[in-house]
Parts: structure tokens; sequence; C-alpha cells
């Protein structure tokens, strides 16, 4: 009870004594935007005004644009209070009955209070507004313009610099130079340096031009290459052969940039494509090339992949529920609620279980159907094209036909810039990845003791069978293997693509081809072929652009190489005819 | 290749087995048109039956490479659009001022409507000759055929067999298709040509004289389709027919014993184009349609499902598989849409498994079975 009574006594000794606080740091620091403008408010001299506001440049407290918003919005006002004292004030929101509304002091930007510490509500008529004329308007523009300079995200100082520099506005000029004086960063040095020059160029001055150019030409920056396009041609009709031949050569330095630029991000995406054709492949390469399996369900382990990181990530947010089709079972997945890096973690977790779930579809299919058809390729292409179908509807039917959303990871959905080519987090992940899993299959395939028993059954199950192999289950855990690494390709693609249904489908035909440009049987044929085709595929889109064209071109490329190497880039010799 | 004694074919005689469908044919050319000018038939029925026997030539287009030569082709849905197309470009022309755009006004030149609405203002010239229906007609072979030269020369020459076969064919459907869902091919894009109007002065729609231009596409189509068996039947009783089958059972062989198996690999595939292509063109006028769908792999492969079904290496076979379900579709895909592809994916497992002589097969399973019933069961050494 006795706690009670004291506790607004207590409060407000706290409040007073917060303020007592602030007061003495204000003190200790230099002096603050707002103070800055406060003087300039209550200044009367018009030419000392625009000096003490010209002194703000440079700063970037977003409280600036606030208050000379206000300003010119003539909401400013001057309140003198009992003691006589000068309070600029800005009034906002709505006015009430007595036309009164909030006052919140320029200097502090906490509301107005009187001496019992209750808020003031004033009426915009009864105060003196703070006035502001054409020149003085400019002036606070100016401010305002620069003010991103001096902000300190890094982003938004870049982006400031490039505007200003394409504006070619000489009176900036100063400003820009005394910071490239304190900037640190030197990528806004860089863009500060262009930014100059670009200016420059709109000298009237031809020397000034040519030295701007030359810089330009150094800094071969892309952005800039419209503006000396345009200046080229004016001197070019003004007959001025010195700038004329400046621009030329920064025009051809920033054409060398950009093709440098382009060849390797092609290069890189080129890469990328076939690191994803890879993969895909790689199961294929195993069920087909090592099995003789026509695995035209392939695609749809692809897909049980995908889903299994989309179902993934759904358990680790808010959970799902689906029903499975014809026997009706509702199953309820709950959900770990996580956030931040816990629930981003999702993806690292979904990628064993996408290649465990494909595995294990693979080893169903591979027990009922495939095991009947080691002797029938040709019919294991039909049946398998049947299981195809069948999952395909099951997947529309329990996820629905349109296609669901994979969150990316933070972790993969950024990029890097180096020397202007640009490198996705995801794509490099996909290569690394790839090498990963090449790196792990050939291990898998060369140093395992299963590794040696899948070899010697898929040379000659007969006499791997008669040496005491037990065959059946070699094909099994081969299938499963082949599937399982269909499914890690699932989980990867959910970062580059669209996950849907009938997914599988778009991957099919080129990991086909890629295995038998790879030649049946061989793994390491498989990677360069992939690579191979990647890179083709993404240089043709280059050069033709037109994703279409470069695909169909690709795949007459592939029946040209088929007359020249019918077995594939590397097959495996033997003497038999087939 | 060859299949177990029970999985053989039901008629011990292939020219038993060729009067029978070519009765059923002639039967199905007379009948069918004869009930429906009466109002017995719907013409309904009519158009569907029409399209069956079209997809009944595409089904013997497989089964001659697949079921006679051993080569499975999943082009021949290709080879059946490009007719269809080449067909199609003829009907688009027949529409001339009779589509919505030039109602409008907005098409003075008679363009087909896809070309006024992605800004074309007078014809392509590959467009042009497609006026005439005989150069159509010629263009049905020339074009599905010099393509089926060209691929079939650089196939069988590096000697490509058995599942690269297969990818290979997989892989020409799946470029052509993406080539033809493009606008700037001027071939419809993704929707392909439809809205046809008429055929030969004869009206596709009209109410009064449209049920008697699809009785004629019918009959048509039946009679190619007869046409055709007996080509086929003639063809299995040749040397050429013989060596063909030697290619399918043990190519090594025939190609040890002096045969250049590459031209008669070349041949039939050509042969196999021409049948596709011509199925293709009778198929369009009666659907009012075609686009690239009908070009993909997935449609070359149930082809081939049809053949199984029916049986491959027979006459009869691919013909009942083809009607059978493609009906068992148009019943399917009304009274269960979700479960359709479940039932087509299950008759492709279920019959590759268990019934891989298909349904022609059939009857001597059941008389096997019957047999084996009346007999004491062997004894399990016997076998192994």
């Amino acid at each position: 009870m006795v706690w009670k009574s004291f506790r607004p006594l207590l409060l407000c000794t706290l409040v007073v004594g917060v303020g007592l606080l602030a007061d003495v740091r204000a003190m200790a620091a230099p002096e603050t935007a707002r103070a800055t403008i406060v003087r300039a408010i209550l200044t009367s001299d018009d030419a000392q005004k625009h000096t003490i506001i010209n002194s703000l440049i440079g700063q970037g407290d977003e409280a600036i644009r606030e208050i000379f918003t206000a300003w010119r919005q003539d909401n400013l006002y001057i309140y003198t209070a009992p003691n006589g004292a000068k309070i600029p004030v800005e009034l906002t929101g709505d006015k009430d009955a007595d036309g009164t509304q909030a006052a919140v002091r320029v200097d502090s930007g906490e509301p107005l209070k009187d001496a019992s510490g209750q808020p003031l509500r004033l009426v915009a008529k009864q105060l003196t507004a703070v006035e502001h004329d054409a020149s003085l308007r400019r002036v606070m523009k100016n401010v305002v313009d620069l003010l991103d300079l001096g902000s300190p995200l890094p982003a938004k100082r870049l982006r400031a610099v490039q505007t200003i520099g394409f504006a070619q506005k000489a009176d900036k000029l100063p400003v820009l130079e005394a910071r490239t004086g304190i900037e640190t960063d030197t990528e806004i040095k860089k863009e500060l340096r262009e930014a100059i020059a670009l200016i420059h160029l709109a000298d009237p001055d031809d020397g000034v031009k040519i030295k701007a150019l030359v810089v330009l030409q150094e800094l071969h920056n892309s952005s800039s290459y419209d503006l000396i396009n345009a200046l080229r041609a004016k001197a070019e009709k003004d007959n001025k052969p010195a700038v004329t031949a400046a621009a030329h050569s920064a025009l051809l330095a920033i054409d060398h940039h950009r093709s440098v630029v382009k060849f390797f991000g092609t290069l890189f995406r080129g890469l990328s494509a076939g690191s994803v054709l890879l993969v895909v492949a790689l199961g294929l390469a195993i069920t087909f090339g090592l099995m003789g399996v026509i695995n035209m369900a392939h695609g749809e382990m692809i897909t049980v992949g995908a889903y299994a990181t989309y179902i993934t990530q759904n358990v680790f947010g808010a959970g799902m529920n689906f029903t499975l089709p014809f026997i009706k079972i509702a199953i309820h997945l709950p959900g770990l609620h996580l956030t931040g890096w816990a629930y981003q973690l999702y993806f690292l977790v979904a990628i064993p279980i996408g290649f465990l779930s494909a595995a294990l579809v693979g080893i169903a299919l591979e027990r009922s159907v495939i095991r009947f058809l080691y002797r029938r390729p040709l019919e294991s292409l039909l049946a398998t094209f049947g299981v195809s179908l069948i999952l395909q509807q099951m997947f529309k039917l329990t996820f629905g036909s349109n296609n669901v959303n994979v969150d990316s990871p933070v972790y993969l959905s950024s990029n890097w810039t180096v020397f202007d080519v640009t490198f996705d987090w995801n794509r490099v992940f996909v290569i690394g990845f790839a090498v990963v899993i090449v790196f792990g299959v050939w291990l898998a395939l060369t140093k395992t003791p299963l590794g040696l028993l899948i070899r010697c059954v898929m040379q000659n199950r007969m006499m791997a069978s008669c040496m005491g192999v037990r065959t059946e289950r070699v094909n099994m855990l081969t299938f499963g293997l082949g599937s399982g690494l269909a499914g890690l390709a699932g989980v990867f693609v959910t970062q580059l693509g669209t996950v849907g249904p009938s997914m599988g489908q778009e991957y099919i035909v080129d990991s086909f081809m890629t295995v038998v440009v790879g030649g049946v049987g061989s793994i390491f044929g498989t990677v360069v072929s992939a690579l191979g085709i990647g890179l083709t595929d993404q240089s043709l889109q280059q050069i033709l652009l037109n994703p279409v064209l470069g695909k169909i071109l690709v795949l007459l490329a592939i029946i040209l190489f088929l007359q020249w190497r019918p077995t594939g880039l590397f097959s495996a010799r033997s003497r038999s005819l087939d | 290749m060859s299949l177990p004694a029970t999985d053989r074919p039901y008629f011990r005689s292939r020219h038993l087995e060729f009067i029978v469908v070519g009765v059923l044919l002639l039967l199905l050319t007379v009948i069918f048109p004869l009930l429906n000018a009466h109002g017995l038939l719907s013409d309904f029925t009519i158009t569907l039956w029409g399209k069956y026997l079209c997809y009944a030539l595409l089904a013997i287009s497989v089964d001659l490479l697949w079921g006679y030569t051993g080569l499975l082709s999943l082009g021949q849905a290709l080879f059946f659009s490009l007719g269809g197309y080449m067909f199609g470009m003829y009907l688009m022309l027949q529409i001339g001022m009779l589509g919505s755009y030039a109602k409008s006004g907005q098409n003075p030149n008679g363009l087909p409507d896809f070309m006024v609405f992605l800004g074309h203002t007078f014809l392509p010239p590959f467009w042009r000759p497609f006026q005439s229906f005989g150069f159509s007609v010629l263009m049905v072979f020339v074009i599905p055929g010099l393509l089926a030269l060209a691929f079939g020369f650089l196939a069988f020459r590096s000697r490509i067999k058995g599942v690269y076969f297969s990818i290979l064919t997989q892989a020409l459907t799946y470029g052509a298709a993406l080539m033809f869902f493009r606008n700037d091919f001027t071939m419809g894009g993704n929707n392909g040509f439809t809205d046809f109007k008429l055929i030969l002065g004869h009206s596709l729609v009209d109410n009064d004289t449209g049920p008697a231009t699809m009785r004629g596409l019918f009959i048509a189509s039946a009679l190619v389709l007869l046409t055709v068996c007996l080509f086929c039947h003639w063809l299995n009783g040749t040397k050429f027919g013989l060596v063909r089958q030697a290619i399918r059972d043990g190519e090594n062989r025939v190609l040890f014993s002096g045969y250049a198996t590459a031209n008669f690999k070349l041949f039939v595939f050509v042969v196999a184009a021409f049948i596709a292509a011509v199925g293709g063109a009778l198929f369009v006028p009666q659907a009012g349609i075609i686009n690239p769908d009908q070009m993909t792999p997935d449609k070359s492969i149930e082809a081939v499902v049809w053949v199984a079904v029916g049986g491959r290496g027979t006459l009869i076979g691919p013909i009942i598989g083809a009607i059978s379900i493609n009906a068992l579709r148009s019943w399917a895909t009304q009274a269960y849409p979700d479960s359709w592809l479940i039932i087509l994916g299950l008759i492709f497992l279920l019959v590759v498994l268990f019934l891989p002589g298909g349904m022609v097969s059939l009857p001597g399973k059941i008389k096997a079975l019957r047999k084996s019933q009346g007999k004491p069961v062997e004894p399990a050494v016997a076998r192994a």
C-alpha cells in the first residue's frame, strides 16, 4: 500500500534524472543538426541564416529532412515561453475544437511541455510563424539533396553520389571533393571519382572534358556509357577531334570491360547450369549407365526431393496438413515454429531428407517393377513411364497442381560482386555441391565394398551371382543410390527453379542426353558432358539472345556429335557386339 | 525379342488375321456412316470414331517400327503432328474472310487469325503454296518424310539402336515441340491451329452440311486405314518383310549375312513417318485443332502403349489398342477426371509386366491355362 502511493513520485524523479543525463550528454557532444537549425531559425540576418544552414552540408541526420520539410510547409512556429525564452516548435497532428495542435520542439524532437510537465497544445494563429523565401528554400533544398552523402549507410551514400554525378551540376563539385577527403569506403571513393569526372564532362572547357574522359576510361564503368556517348556525338557535330578521340577511347574501354564481364558471367552461369545438369544426370548415369534401366520416372525422383524440401521447410515453420489421395488419410505435420537462424537451417536438414526419401521411393520402385525388367530395357522405359504418370498425378492430388513456394535461406539468397561479375550464392553453392557429390560418388563406387559389388554386378550379373554376390540386393541398393542422387538434385533445384508436380519433366530429356553424350557407363564422361552441355547452352543463349533456339541447337549438335562418336565421349571398351 | 509361346498372337495364319481386319474395317466404313445418315448414330460418335481411326494409323506406324523391326521410336507423335500441321496450314488458309478478325474488318488480306493477332500484315512466303489442296497433301508426305530420311540416315548410319535410338527420337520430338511452341515460328505458337471452317469447299461447322463432311472424313479415314493394312499385310509377306523381322530378332546375324540393315531400317522409318503423317492430316479436320501439345514425347510413348496393349507385331493389335485405350480415355476423363492418368499409368505397368503380348495374346493364354488345368501338375523338379 505504501509502495503504491510513492510510485508517482519515484517516476518523476526518474524522468528528471534521465532528463538531466540527456542534458549533460548534449553539452559534451558537438552541436547537433537540430541545434544548428534552431540557431538558423532564431537568426534574423538572412546571409548568416544561409551560412548556418550551409554548414549542415555533409551531415547525414534524417531529422534535417523532416524539419526542413516542416519549414517549407509552414508548420514551424516560434513559441515564447513564460520566462521569455524563444523555442521553435513544429505544430503537428489534427486541430481539435479550439484549433490547438500538438507541439514538438525543434531542438529535441520531444513534445513541448509546460512547467508541470504536461504536453502543451498551441494555436497556430497565436504564434510567430517561421518565414522562408525563395533563396532560403533553394539553400535548404541543396542541403537535403546532399543529405544522403553523409548518411551512415554506405549503400545510401553510394546511391547519392551516383545521383549527383548523373545530374552533372557543377555547383555540387565542392561538396563531392570535400567528401572525397572524408570517405573511407573504397567503392564509394571510386564512385566519387566517377561522379566528379561526370560533372567535369559538362564543363565548357575542352581540356577539363578530356581529363575527365581519361579518368572515366580508367574507371570503365558501364553506367557512364550513355553520357560519354552523348558527349561524343555532340563533339563530332561541333568538330572537336580531341574530345571525340578521348570519348571514343573511353567508350572502347567500357565496351571491352563489358565484354569481359559478360564472358565471365556466362562462364559462371554455364558452370552452374552444368552442375545442375550434372547432379540430375549423375543419378541417371548410375541407373541407366551402370544398370541399363531406362527409368523415365527419374524426373519424379527429383520431384520427390523437391517436395521433401518443401515439407521440411513447413515443419520448421508453421507445420502443414495434406490428404493422401484415394485412401483419404489426412496427415497433420506439426510445425516447430522456428524463426531466425534456426529456421534458416531447414535447407541443410532437407539435404539428407531429400536423399533418403527419393532413395526409398526408388527402392520401392525397383522391388515392385524394375527387377522384372532387367532383360527388357525397352519395356522398362514403358513401365517406368507409367510410374511417372502415376507419381505426377499423385503429387498433383496431394500438393495441388500449382507450384509451391520454397524459401531461399539467407545464406543462399545473396551474391558477391567481384570485378562487376555477379556470383549468386545459390549458384556458387550448386557448383560446390556438385563437386562434393561427384567426389562422393567416385569414393562410393571405387573405395567401398558396396562400390566393388556394384561394379562387379554391373559388369557381369551372372558371374557375380555365381561368386556368391547377392545380386538382388546390390541391384536394389544401386537403384536406391541413383534415385537418392536425383532426390539431392531435387533439393537444390528448389533454389533455382519452380517446384510443382511436373517439374521432373523439365530435366528428363536433358539428363538422358547428358548420359548418352558422356558415354553410357562412364561417370567421368557424364561430368564432362554435363559441364560441356551447360556451357554450350548458356553461351548460345547469350549469343542468340533466345533460350529456346539455343536449346534446339544444342539438341541438334548432340545428334551430330553422336555421328562422330556413337558411343559417347568416354565409352567402356568391349569386344562384345551389343 | 521373340515372345514366349503363350504370348503369341491368337491368329494361326496371318492371312486369316488380315481377312478379319479387312472385314471389320469394311463393315465400319459402311455401317457407321449409314447409321449416322439415318440418325441412329450421333454426329459426335462419328467424329470420335474418326479420330480413333487416325490414332490407329499412328499406332500402326509405331507397330511397324517397334513390333516388326525392333525400333522403339518415340518420334511418331512428331510425324503425326507434322502431317497434321501441314494439312492444318491448308485448312487455316481456307478460313480466309470467315475468320473473326476479317468479320470486324481488321484483316483485309484474309490472314489466319493468329497472324493478325501477332501483328503480321501479309502472309509469310512459305505459307502461300498451302492455298492449294494438292500441294498441302503433297507436303503432308514430303516434310515428315524428309525429316525421317535425314534423321534416320544419321541415326542408322552410326548404328544407333535400342534405347539410344529411343532417347534420340525423344530428344528430336522435344526439340521440335519447343520450336512449334514459339510464336515467331508463325505456326500458331501455343494455341496452334483451330477454328477451321472449310475443306475443299465443304463446311466443317455448318449445322446442315457439317455432319455430311464429317461422314466423308470418317469414310476417308477408314479407307486409308484399310489401305495401310493391305500394304502392311503385303509387306509382311515379301522377302523385305522377312528381313525386317530378322533384323528385329538378331540384327548382327542379318548384318553378317550381307544385308545392309541400315537401309532396311531407313526405309521402314520413312514409311512409318508417312503413315503417321497421313493419320495426323486426317485427324486435324476431325478434331478441329492441332497444337504443339500433340507433339510431345509423352504422346509418342502413349502411342507405344496402345500398341503394347493391343499386341505388337500383329496387324490387328495396334488398331484394337488405339481404339480401346482412347475409348477408355473418353469415358474415364469424364467419369474420373482425377484418376485418368493413374489408370493409364497402371495400364502401362500391368501390360508390360503381365501381358507382354497384349490383348491379342489373351485368348491363347486362356486356352493354355485351361489345358494345364486338365493335366496333372508338373513336378517342380522338371523345371529346375
